[in-house]
């Protein structure tokens, strides 16, 4: 790791602050991505604004308006066990949880899981070339790639897929990413968070230089929501997930009246099915309804030789993710 | 408060390098007044260690004139450390570069903790931070700075072995013995959170991110719920 000033403001303003006002900086919260990469030396930032004494961003709490505010610092493991979260946002307490293993839950963080870069092998191996990286082309699709964990939407440039799985979970709430630079704060409204891949673009996130993710809020509800969450993975316990998925949906007491379907893992960003949504609209949720949604999702997909069983992946997924929904309701 | 925070939060170290030319910032109305302690005492002692942001915007409140206190910075050289491993307090120097893993290594001489992966992905390293498991790779040396580390050397000692630590060697829960010291962190945890109830499954999730290649896992189980039987 090539050495670096490390410098602890102690709230967001002075963190935004201080990324306004110096060269070269990186923000720095739980490090178990960032550090990853330092390692590897695909990132090498003079400084590091670290939130690690700030103030206030490791709370969970309830808004007066209903509305949830997560810190950026909060921990999975917070998510995971705190009564707030899981009582409120049963989805991404599950999701969280899963994630892992618990020591990385106690270090991983909200900020940090929005923020993490790809795992691309091919991404973190300073050898190879990537797109992502400034390269021409991406390693994965080329012939002899690994494409076992690759991506099955939005992969002609590059074939990453998203890791994060809170992050299917927040596109399902409808969450906010609040986002604060040196002359304020901001609300982005999720889908407009992600960044599709390009040349030289190692963010998935279209957070500019100088900011600093503070929270993220997830709006009130006043009516009955149904929620749930799957993820498949190849081993139970301290595995990322091939694929994930989290649906949320309201119902007239019998239909579906309206619903949010978004996978992990299956794109170089978060993936919102509209096409599962409207297939859900209307009908009685069910495993056949899943199954009709499932389908229609994977009607575009794009997967390469190494990924195909994904499509099969994905499908299941949500027809999981709608089950517990149903169970949980 | 005042009292409170300039206690709590009096640093092990290095904290009052910065501000130095805070002197004549003006004292606000009734902050501390009769205390004894200005403000200028406060920000000394306070420096920008844990409690400060919270000392800042109270007194930020209290005096709008306030002259703003740049937050604390450390390295790229080496810088002091002050931290409480294994429950007594060492001060070492080091560069914010080097992990927790390294200050636990080389200055402190703790070999228990193990560098395997160096990427968070095997639980060698595995120590408590506060009482809760981390992995000591993927945390800086200056981020565990007036925080409580405890290392495998500070369960047990040969002779005065944690249950845990008693149990592996009764069944025989380790072959090549490299994920060992991790395991056992693990384990111990798992045993600290449930107690006596401690079920075969929640060690199982306790030790999830301890990988073993020998592959001692149904041992290693045993011996968390017969430690966690016996008591600790």
């Amino acid at each position: 790791m090539k050495a670096f000033r490390f410098v602890r403001p102690s709230n967001g303003r002075e963190a935004a602050d201080l990324l306004a006002s110096t060269k070269n900086a990186l923000v720095h919260a739980g490090g178990v991505d960032l550090l990853d990469r330092m390692k590897e030396r695909v990132d090498e930032p003079d400084v590091l604004v670290s939130l690690c004494d700030a103030k206030g961003l490791d709370q969970i709490r309830v808004e007066e308006d209903g509305g949830i505010w997560i810190g950026a610092r909060v921990t999975l493991a917070q998510l995971a066990d705190e009564a707030t979260c899981r009582r409120f946002l049963p989805t991404l307490s599950e999701a969280a949880g899963l994630a892992a293993s618990p020591q990385l839950r106690h270090r991983a963080t909200v900020g940090g899981n929005l923020a993490q870069h790809t795992r691309c092998g091919y991404y973190r191996h300073a050898s190879f070339p990537c797109l992502k990286r400034g390269g021409d082309s991406c390693p994965v699709r080329a012939e002899g790639g690994v494409q076992d964990t690759a991506g099955i939407f939005g992969n002609r440039d590059c074939a990453s897929a998203h890791p994060s799985s809170l992050a299917p979970v927040f596109g399902s709430l409808d969450a906010e990413i609040v986002v604060r630079d040196a002359k304020g704060e901001r609300l982005v409204p999720f889908a407009g968070f992600w960044a599709n891949p390009a040349k030289g673009r190692a963010s998935d996130t279209r957070l500019r230089p100088g900011e600093v993710i503070e929270g993220v809020r997830i709006p009130p509800r006043d009516t009955k929501q149904f929620v749930g969450y799957a993820e498949i993975r190849q081993k139970k316990a301290f595995d990322w997930a091939l694929v994930s998925c989290a649906v949320r949906y309201e119902t007239d007491g019998e239909k579906v009246t309206s619903a949010s379907v978004w996978f992990g893992s299956l794109a170089p960003v978060p993936m919102r099915s509209v096409a599962a949504e409207e297939a859900l609209v209307g009908t009685v949720c069910s495993d056949k309804s899943a199954a009709e949604a499932g389908a229609r999702t994977m009607a575009s997909a794009t997967p390469l030789a190494g990924s195909k069983y994904k499509v099969a992946l994905g499908k299941v997924a949500l027809k999981r993710a709608l089950a517990a929904a149903r169970e949980r309701a | 408060m005042s009292d409170d925070v300039s206690r709590g939060a009096a640093p092990q170290g290095g904290a009052s390098h910065d501000g130095a030319s805070q002197d004549s910032a003006p004292q606000p109305k009734g902050a501390q007044a009769g205390k004894g302690l200005t403000r200028r005492a406060l920000f000394k002692g306070a420096g920008a260690a844990a409690a400060a942001g919270a000392v800042f915007q109270q007194l930020d409140a209290l005096a709008k004139d306030a002259v703003p206190q740049a937050p604390r910075s450390q390295g790229p050289g080496k810088t002091k450390i002050t931290l409480e491993v294994n429950g007594t307090k060492r001060t070492v120097a080091a560069e914010p570069r080097e992990t927790l893993l390294q200050v636990l290594r080389l200055p402190l001489d703790l070999t228990g903790a193990k560098p395997v992966c160096d990427r968070g992905q095997c639980g060698a390293c595995t120590v408590w931070l506060d009482d809760t498991p981390v992995y000591a790779c993927t945390i800086l040396g200056v981020e565990a700075e007036g925080r409580k580390v405890t290392t495998v050397e500070g369960l047990g000692t040969p002779s005065a072995m944690h249950p845990v630590q008693d149990e592996f060697v009764e069944k025989d829960a380790l072959q090549c013995g490299f994920c060992t010291p991790g395991m056992v962190m693990s384990a111990a945890w798992a045993v600290k959170q449930h107690g006596k109830e401690l079920t075969e499954a929640q060690a199982r999730a306790a030790c999830a991110g301890n990988l073993c290649r020998c592959g001692t896992y149904p041992h290693v189980l045993s011996a968390a719920v017969a430690a966690a039987k016996k008591g600790s």
